[in-house]
């Protein structure tokens, strides 16, 4: 990992959220929905950073994670009418028990190959949700309740305060994944991610850690999918394809790779790109697409690296300058 | 229907031809893996370009044979012009940059796509060779689909002929078996890349160019063939033509067969199919290497 100027990224999550919140302050309905969607895809890419960015393994499964929490928490909550914050955890078990046994069996393989392995084991579940009568196949599920917060005197169904509330959602994952990358799980993961070789011959149980940071992915996935479901209160097996991970390792990759706050902003500006494009042109796709191939080839690690690029120059500068 | 022979023998016809069009994506692909382990997820878009290239000039020249020998070449002209511009230096950028960059070539060619032909599937109907229908066991079958599946053996044919029997076709193997070893030797290994590199990007858009008639040229057809494709690459074994061959058809098979059979499970089967081949032969099924 390179060295960051220390201090640099807690400013800049600090700036990013303040952000976010100074633009849910002046939003109207349209800005609503666009802080919903950087919100729940921000906690499913900050979710693939622990994996990919921190932990070297880059899944495509996450997308099929995300969707499994999100019908687990629409069975749950709408089919078999349990209360709504039980259903959220039901849907972050459901998909950390199902993330335990994909990394399980996937963390014996390694780059291309852990690649395909969860490619098609996601794809296996989007197939399976595709097909599913019990679940509404292509057809989608419907009718997905809300957390209901009126005993406190708080409507969620005001799209104000059920952006804030997945902003917040946001918030405590960006602090909880930043606690666990600098306890020592985290810091054996990095390890394992650098030299694997090593840590095994230190009597590491390399496959052990793997699949528990899989696990916590997935969960956080889980929790995501959960979101999406109650935003919308519509889910279709869309959300499982693979298509769905690799949209959120393009948001992680313009980022910044392990740094935590590049997801959410690589998430920012891929969903403002979109709707702002969107304007201009029907083909944002293209440069989307772009953007990605200019960003991998600079060599730089995303959005964060920039900044951080920015940063030196200018401590350089103000360090000749007091010189 | 079940017991009927006939119906039988269309299965496994179409499940041929299938197979046929897999084996035309993957065995480029599966090459270009083995000899300098480069993954190229743009592979699919470069089968739709072929499709959508084949129609236009299918309807602008009124031949089908036009497009059939034409799409291929300017395929391959994109092809170069990815190489020139960027499959050259991410050559040794290691997997997971290829990985991106070519997915966001998928993103780039789907919008060039919707930009030049719109979002309707075409087809052409018109000046088709092989328009009639041939009865076997009683069933009506399109001759056309008969010419897919000649034209896959035929190719395998001609590359089997080109990598055992040519100097160029013993220096890629040489390359696939150990690129260091061969460059060791004098054999120039980033040439026989570029060459197979233009060869894959050509058969993919032959295979593009043979399923437009017979499956419509569709937005969505690069992305929804890449994922069986990378599958029949991953089981068959990388950089093995034989591998392409077999996974091709054990694939084909499974996808045709399972939807006749268990229409829910067909696309499952083939994925735990993946599973299984990584987990117990991470090599493949006909791996080069030993």
């Amino acid at each position: 990992m390179t060295t960051h100027p220390p201090g640099s990224r807690a400013i800049l999550a600090l700036l990013t959220f303040c952000g976010l919140f100074l633009y849910w302050l002046g939003a109207d309905f349209f800005g609503y929905e666009i802080l919903a969607e950087i919100a729940v895809f921000a906690i499913l890419a900050m979710a693939l950073d622990l994996l990919a960015g921190y932990g070297g393994m880059v899944s495509l499964a996450q997308g099929a994670l995300f969707g499994i929490g999100a019908y687990a928490f629409a069975y749950a909550s709408a089919t078999l009418s349990i209360s709504v914050p039980l259903s959220m955890l039901i849907a972050v078990l459901v998909s950390g028990v199902m993330a335990l046994l994909i990394g399980a069996l996937a963390s014996g393989v390694t780059g291309i190959f852990f690649i395909m392995i969860t490619l098609a084991i996601g794809e296996m579940a989007h197939e399976f949700f595709f097909k599913s009568k019990a679940f509404g196949g292509d057809d989608g599920f419907f009718g997905i309740p809300r957390l209901d917060l009126s005993g406190i005197g708080i409507d969620m169904m005001d799209p104000a305060n059920f952006t804030l509330f997945l902003l917040a959602s946001t918030l405590a994952i960006f602090l909880l994944l930043r606690w666990l990358v600098a306890s020592p799980f985290g810091v054996t993961l990095v390890g394992i991610h650098e030299n694997s070789h090593r840590l095994r011959a230190l009597g590491l149980p390399v496959r052990l850690y793997k699949t528990m940071a899989f696990a916590v992915a997935g969960m956080v996935s889980g929790l995501a999918g959960s979101l999406i479901a109650q935003h919308t209160s519509f889910i279709s097996p869309e959300l499982l394809h693979w298509t769905t991970s690799g949209e959120i390792l393009v948001m992680l990759i313009v980022g910044g790779l392990a740094t935590l706050i590049g997801p959410l902003m690589g998430v920012i500006l891929v969903v403002l790109l979109k709707h702002q494009l969107g304007d201009y042109t029907d083909y944002w796709q293209f440069w989307l697409g772009l953007v990605l191939i200019a960003v991998v080839l600079s060599g730089r690690n995303g959005l964060v690296g920039a900044v951080e690029e920015v940063w030196h120059k200018v401590n350089r500068l103000r360090g000749r300058s007091h010189a | 229907m079940v017991g009927d022979g006939g119906f039988w023998f269309v299965q496994i016809l179409n499940s041929l031809q299938m197979s046929m069009l897999l084996f035309l994506l993957s065995v480029g692909l599966s090459v270009i893996f083995g000899l300098l382990n480069f993954v190229n997820l743009a592979h699919g878009s470069l089968y739709a370009l072929g499709a959508f290239i084949g129609y236009s000039i299918a309807n602008y020249t009124g031949s089908f044979w036009a497009a059939f020998f034409l799409s291929p070449l300017a395929v391959m002209a994109i092809g170069a012009l990815l190489y020139v511009t960027l499959i050259d230096r991410l050559r040794s950028a290691g997997p997971m940059n290829q990985v991106l960059v070519t997915f966001g070539l998928i993103f780039v060619f789907l919008d060039v796509i919707r930009f030049l032909w719109g979002v309707d599937a075409l087809g052409i109907t018109e000046g088709l060779p092989f328009s009639g229908r041939i009865e076997i066991f009683g069933e009506i079958y399109p001759a056309y689909r008969l010419f897919i599946i000649v034209l896959g053996f035929l190719v395998f044919l001609a590359l089997h002929l080109l990598l055992e029997h040519t100097r160029i076709g013993a220096e890629v193997r040489a390359g696939v078996d150990n690129a260091e070893i061969a460059r060791c030797l004098g054999i120039n290994v980033e040439r026989s890349f570029l060459l197979v590199f233009l060869l894959g990007c050509a058969l993919a858009g032959l295979a593009g160019a043979v399923a437009m008639p017979a499956f419509s040229a569709t937005l969505g057809m690069g992305v929804s063939i890449l994922v069986p494709t990378l599958v029949v690459v991953v089981v068959g074994g990388l950089g093995s033509l034989r591998g392409a061959l077999i996974g091709s058809l054990l694939i084909g098979t499974t996808l045709t067969f399972g939807q006749v059979l268990i229409p829910e499970f067909a696309s499952i089967i083939m994925y735990a199919l993946l599973v299984i081949v990584l987990l117990v032969k991470p090599a493949g099924l006909f791996p080069v290497r030993s």
